[in-house]
């Protein structure tokens, strides 16, 4: 009974933080949004407006308001589950985030899938091969993939695999012969293109999202290779390993079923915070591909100074970590024998 | 054993949907696919929409009541009047539409509708009510002198004299001269604010065109209206495409992937330049880019200041090394192509003229400034050879990167040093548009807030040019109208106005060789009827 009851604390100390955390971001947001000298009213009306447009239009967005009464209404708002409306689409700022969001998730969930899996076989490997060759040449790839501009490695992408080689599928998610062709039913691509039976959709969006998944998957790779390097360092050099060898144990068994099982939950956290980094928003690989999704959404709204759609887009990115942390806590629970 | 087999199959998808894929996809023969930057299509809406990418969509949906020649812009052809004649004395324009039009909704487009759209523009006095409150039209005088008497007469009484031709132009190239279905858009009115919700993101028109989708930031699709009076499009379908990155459109125009790219940067223009399977067509527009002073700063409100800046700038070499595919050498503040534009005076850069008044300024040492200006080429890349230039004759200039809404926004709040923007009107191929915009400033006060005059914004004040803008476009006679503007001209520049024109803008859009007549037109308002694709 006593754990239950500490369980449901735990519980409800651990929403109240996030609920806490949700709403010092939206606060910080909206007081910085309002003193950033960005006018939203002028991005509508155009710099070449009269005053008495200006004022206009400065009303019915509610900004001639005081901030505290102005965020006071959005959070009433918010409290209805209304994110509002975005000032310079003029579509429900929930619907643009319906709309842009799937892109991205799509885009860096196949990203994540690569990073990690190319990421983390290196960081091991490397580890494994301390100092050495192999060691040297994991570290400067991953040097080279961290250092680089992701934008430069998506223009010459772009060159090589688009414009020379005709491989990838260039811009877009997909050829726009089926544009407006697929009917929507998760909002990814891959998905609603199978889902329609629609092979020829699907080899297109296969061909548009590979070159930047990839491109977006190398640069996690680098991080998370580089982690896992690290990680695994600290586990070769304990006393266990030590053991396992005296043992007899063979190499592969000591880094595999040891030490690699020892950094699993540290690998966990680094792969869930590069995964909320890429849903943020891989904003000039959307850039480069003008690919539709939520980077470049944040971005512009910033841009226009669009606070609905940035509020909006910030308590998502919040969501997401929270969410995150969270999924990666209860996994701590399953890889971890020390929180049984 | 099942993740090994799923992750076969997987494989093996992907390795089919690669290899499946055309390497090289030429778009369809009935189709138009654009490439362009779409982030600053923001809205559909003929009385809020702003810029130039949504003129281009907007004449495509829409009918104007006239249109402008692209060849010759002060050609005025009939389009839904077909007819028109301005009074005697130059009062009023009573335009007669032509019968049998149909909007999508298959109503009848009347004279009610296009005086009820124009009534629309003015209540809700938004962005584009601007030219039209030039005229002293206003929302309480709008139903009472823009009038239908019947269902195929237009009937516009000026509020005050001024140049009848300008207003033509402005039903040609405005896009609040678009004419709305007044029932479609009142069906969707909420809260009366007559449809601009809905007008947003859709379109009531009775163009070639209908609006089919649009994904703000990613696509828009527009169909053919087979409906339409002047018979249906030879294209199928139009897609614009949002590509932000000009490499990106650079690589999709050279795979054959979009027809016509808008918006490219000059160095991927000048590499496509001798690709034969593309045409670069450039489009001269009205505005210019210029160098602008705040007379609110003591130093700039020195004559000789001015003149010395005016000395300072690098014309030849900014013309020649930055502007090529974005603007030609222009130093007038009216558009070239006038009859009443002057020839270039010929500015030259003078490092030693510029020192020798700055010295007679009070400046030997030169001083230190800022420079406003938009981060985006070639904006920033002329602010870059401005501050080189100053700094040859002592004047230590920062350069203060922004978003236009930054940097006009500082310049509409009076806050500046020295600007390096673009505009300056010229929408309606006028003189009075440029002077209007860029020179004329009837009340200098700050608390006039005349933030849509360039003018007022440099805080240059000169009465006898605002006098005789003002005389000008009321002048009946022709002659004496252009003497006039060759006056303020004239007058601008022995004053050394606050705003100093660098080039006349241009627009360069690169199309492929599959793609026939396809004509840009200065006013933006590039009509998509008559284009087809071998």
């Amino acid at each position: 009974m006593s754990g239950l009851k500490k369980g449901a604390a735990a519980w409800r100390t651990r929403l109240l933080s996030t609920g806490a955390t949700l709403l010092g971001l939206l606060v910080l947001t909206f007081f910085i949004g309002r003193v950033m000298p960005i006018d939203p009213v002028l991005a509508i009306v155009g710099p070449d407006a009269d005053v008495s447009t200006y004022q206009q239009v400065q009303a019915q967005l509610g900004l001639d308001r005081p901030l505290l009464v102005q965020f006071g209404h959005y959070i009433g708002e918010l409290a209805q589950g209304n994110l509002g409306t975005s000032l310079l689409t003029g579509n429900a700022v929930s619907d643009d985030i319906a709309r842009v969001f799937p892109a991205t998730v799509e885009l860096a969930t196949l990203a994540i899938v690569v990073g990690t899996a190319l990421g983390v076989p290196l960081g091991v490997f490397a580890a494994s091969r301390r100092g050495r060759l192999g060691d040297h040449a994991v570290r400067v790839i991953s040097l080279a993939g961290h250092s680089t501009p992701v934008f430069w490695f998506a223009m010459m992408g772009l060159l090589v695999f688009y414009a020379w080689l005709g491989w990838a599928g260039g811009s877009g998610r997909i050829a726009l012969a089926f544009d407006g062709a697929i009917p929507r039913v998760t909002g990814l691509l891959l998905v609603d293109t199978l889902w329609s039976g629609n092979w020829d959709a699907f080899a297109s969006s296969v061909q548009h999202i590979v070159l930047p998944a990839c491109i977006l998957g190398l640069h996690s790779m680098a991080y998370i290779s580089r982690m896992t390097r690290s990680f695994m360092l600290a586990q070769l050099s304990q006393e266990y390993i030590l053991a396992a060898r005296v043992k007899g144990l063979s190499e592969a068994a000591v880094i595999w079923r040891h030490a690699f099982r020892n950094i699993l939950v540290q690998l966990l956290t680094i792969v869930a915070l590069a995964y909320g980094g890429l849903l943020e928003g891989a904003v000039l690989i959307e850039t480069v591909f003008a690919w539709p999704g939520f980077g470049q959404y944040l971005t512009n709204s910033l841009l226009l100074g669009d606070m609905n759609s940035v509020m909006g887009c910030v308590l998502l990115v919040g969501i997401i970590f929270v969410t995150l942390n969270l999924i990666s806590d209860a996994l701590y629970q399953v890889f971890d024998p020390r929180m049984h | 054993m099942h993740f090994a087999n799923l992750f076969k199959w997987l494989s093996l998808a992907l390795a089919l949907a690669i290899s499946a894929a055309p390497a090289q996809a030429a778009t369809p023969r009935d189709q138009l696919v654009i490439g362009m930057n779409m982030n600053n299509l923001l809205s559909l809406d003929p009385a809020g929409a702003t810029g130039n990418d949504v003129l281009g969509v907007v004449a495509n949906l829409y009918d104007y009541l006239v249109e402008l020649d692209p060849h010759d812009l002060t050609i005025v052809k009939p389009a839904l009047a077909e007819k028109w004649e301005i009074a005697p004395d130059r009062n009023s324009i009573t335009l007669t539409l032509r019968d049998g039009v149909r909007f999508k909704s298959g109503r009848l487009l009347t004279a009610h509708d296009a005086a009820w759209s124009l009534h629309r523009v003015l209540k809700l006095n938004l962005a584009m009510a601007s030219p039209w409150k030039s005229y002293g039209f206003s929302k309480t005088n709008a139903e009472q002198l823009i009038t239908a008497p019947d269902a195929r007469t237009l009937r516009i009484a000026l509020p005050e004299p001024t140049d009848p031709k300008m207003v033509l132009y402005t039903l040609g190239t405005s896009v609040s001269s678009a004419i709305l279905d007044r029932d479609t858009v009142l069906a969707h009115q909420k809260n009366g604010d007559l449809g601009a919700a809905w007008l947003l993101t859709h379109a009531a028109g009775s163009g070639p065109f209908v609006l089919t989708e649009w994904r703000a930031k990613d696509a828009m699709l527009l169909d053919r209206y087979d409906g339409y009076w002047r018979g249906p499009a030879k294209l199928r379908r139009v897609v614009m495409r949002h590509v932000p990155e000009s490499l990106s459109l650079r690589f999709m125009i050279d795979r054959g992937d979009v027809d016509l790219a808008a918006g490219m940067a000059a160095p991927d223009i000048e590499a496509l330049k001798h690709d034969g399977r593309v045409v670069v067509q450039p489009v001269k527009r009205g505005n210019t880019y210029y160098v602008a002073l705040s007379l609110k700063d003591a130093r700039y409100a020195d004559k000789r200041v001015r003149l010395a800046l005016r000395k300072l700038i690098d014309y030849d070499g900014i013309n020649q090394a930055i502007m090529p595919h974005y603007g030609v050498a222009h130093q007038r503040p009216v558009m070239s192509g006038l009859a009443a534009t002057l020839p270039d005076p010929g500015y030259k850069l003078d490092v030693a003229g510029a020192r020798k008044l700055l010295a007679e300024a009070g400046y030997p040492n030169g001083f230190r400034t800022t420079i406003r200006v938009l981060s985006d080429p070639p904006m920033i890349n002329i602010a870059t050879a401005l501050q080189a230039t100053l700094a040859q004759a002592g004047i230590d200039a920062s350069i203060l990167p922004g978003t236009g809404n930054q940097v006009y926004g500082s310049m509409r709040d009076r806050k500046f040093e020295i600007v390096v923007g673009r505009g300056g009107g010229g929408v309606e191929p006028h003189p009075h548009a440029n002077l209007r915009a860029m020179v004329y400033n009837p009340d200098n006060r700050d608390e006039a807030r005349l933030t849509n005059f360039q003018g007022w914004r440099t805080s240059f004040h000169h009465d006898a040019i605002n006098r005789l803008i003002e005389q000008a476009v009321r002048e009946r006679d022709d002659a004496t109208q252009l003497a006039m503007y060759r006056e303020v001209q004239q007058l601008y520049d022995s004053e050394v106005g606050a705003i100093q024109p660098i080039a006349q803008m241009v627009d360069t859009v690169v199309l492929s060789r599959r793609v026939h007549g396809y004509v840009g037109h200065p006013s933006a308002t590039t009509l998509l009827r008559d284009v087809y694709k071998e």
